[in-house]
């Protein structure tokens, strides 16, 4: 019965996300906005579309994070282990980031006509796969959600400001989505470990937000389940 | 007057054994920052038995309680647990936009409980607090005192062997208020340990036992 486990919170996140939907639906269309204003005039845009696309993604992981921190610690009395709870989040969240993918990805290349369209949806998705892990990592450490905001908003503006050949950019954890969408706009002629980076990266979040969550609870957390 | 004595201390049956502690507490000690908040505080609970903390604001009532409950590790001593904890916190940690089934459905698969059981369970614990249970509201639209009972049926689900509830009943009116006490003389029967943490001082009679905390005097320098 471990799946349900992470099924039933995986659900339960996926109940609580429909109930938000103008808030959802905000935060898609501020990255679609960022494309629109420069999907005319820049080289760049299929990547500002693309990485501004993890404000979407990255902000409903940390809201789903800050709001089940008061309520996590009772889970986990309960017998629920942090991994668990955080896997049918990431589960629930990714699926949320597939569907908002898929859009993005439409969008950008019916509107920028780009050489390999195959490339931008692989960015796309790549910012989808690392946004989840890098909100619910926010969404732990950060003390209250405009901390995690602003943590978002830096990092990510950060990411879209710098080029992507730069070397900071790397340390960065959508470096490897925009290499990808900066190929596809023809920015750049090569991509590098650009796939593996980001998703060493993405595992390397999951695990933090594990283990503040971990710290948050902790004997409750070491009991035996149930 | 002494040969009595000896023969009425050979036919009387001899004295009940000490319950077992099913949660024991000791030494704990805590501090927030160079505050200190808990000086070596101790508190037990037998099977069967009803303990009230009080003591004044800033005391460490909440704190003493979220560390038995193994939520925040303490800076010194140690806690001993037989069974399983039921914790009540004094503010209703609730998703907002999830109603009490969808709760009770959440908190099912960690306490082991199939689906079902764990609705019907809960809706048993909410129907004796007066809860409308065919309510499908989410909690954000409850009142204090709905809420409030949202939270301590959550915490009896699957009959945890210790309650420890921070004053579970704010929000409540006079007539839950008189419930919520005889329900904790029921759950001591059944052999539950049951602690409130309280500040009335009617609530003292209501208990076997009273454990006061006291703010502890020196803020001494934090220990590297």
């Amino acid at each position: 019965m471990r799946w349900r486990r992470i099924l039933v919170p995986a659900v339960m996140t996926g109940r609580e996300l429909a109930r938000r939907g103008l808030a959802l639906g905000l935060l898609t269309a501020l990255p679609l906005a960022f494309y629109g204003a420069s999907a005319d005039h820049s080289d760049n845009a299929i990547t500002t579309g693309g990485i501004a696309m993890a404000f979407s993604i990255a902000g409903a992981s940390i809201f789903v994070a800050m709001t089940a921190r008061p309520v996590d610690q009772r889970l986990i009395l309960a017998g629920y282990r942090p991994w668990e709870l955080l896997l049918g989040r990431l589960l629930l969240l990714e699926l949320f980031g597939v569907l908002v993918a898929g859009i993005f990805s439409v969008v950008m290349v019916f509107g920028s006509s780009p050489s390999d369209p195959w490339l931008v949806a692989g960015g796309v998705g790549l910012v989808s796969l690392s946004s989840v892990p890098f909100g619910l990592a926010v969404g732990e450490i950060a003390p209250h959600e405009l901390e995690g905001v602003l943590v978002l908003i830096g990092v990510v503006g950060v990411q879209l400001t710098l080029d992507s050949s730069q070397a900071a950019s790397r340390l960065l954890p959508f470096w490897g989505a925009a290499r990808l969408m900066d190929r596809a706009g023809n920015v750049v002629s090569t991509i590098g470990p650009a796939v593996p980076v980001d998703l060493l990266y993405a595992v390397a979040l999951f695990v933090l937000a594990i283990y503040i969550m971990h710290r948050r609870s902790p004997a409750a957390a070491a009991r035996p389940a149930a | 007057m002494s040969a009595l004595q000896t023969h009425t201390d050979t036919i009387a049956p001899p004295p009940p054994a000490p319950a077992q502690p099913q949660l024991e507490a000791r030494g704990i000690t805590k501090r927030y920052g160079s505050r200190l908040v808990l000086d070596r505080a101790s508190l037990s609970v037998a099977a069967g038995e009803s303990v009230a903390i009080i003591g004044e604001n800033g005391a460490g009532k909440s704190t003493l309680m979220r560390i038995c409950a193994g939520l925040i590790r303490p800076d010194g001593g140690e806690v001993e647990v037989l069974g399983r904890v039921g914790y009540c916190p004094q503010q209703p940690g609730l998703f907002d936009l999830l109603s009490a089934d969808e709760h009770l459905e959440l908190l099912a698969p960690a306490l082991g409980m199939r689906r079902e059981a764990a609705l019907r369970q809960g809706h048993e614990l909410l129907a004796e607090f007066a809860f409308p249970v065919a309510e499908r509201t989410q909690t954000r639209h409850l009142s204090g005192g709905a809420r409030q009972k949202v939270n301590l049926a959550l915490a009896l689900l699957g009959g945890p062997t210790v309650l420890l509830l921070d004053e579970p009943y704010q929000g409540f009116d006079h007539g839950a208020y008189v419930s919520f006490w005889e329900h904790v003389a029921r759950w001591t029967s059944l052999g539950m340990g049951v602690v409130v943490v309280t500040h009335l001082l009617a609530d003292r009679d209501l208990v076997d036992r009273v454990v006061e905390l006291r703010i502890p005097q020196l803020d001494a320098p934090p220990t590297p």
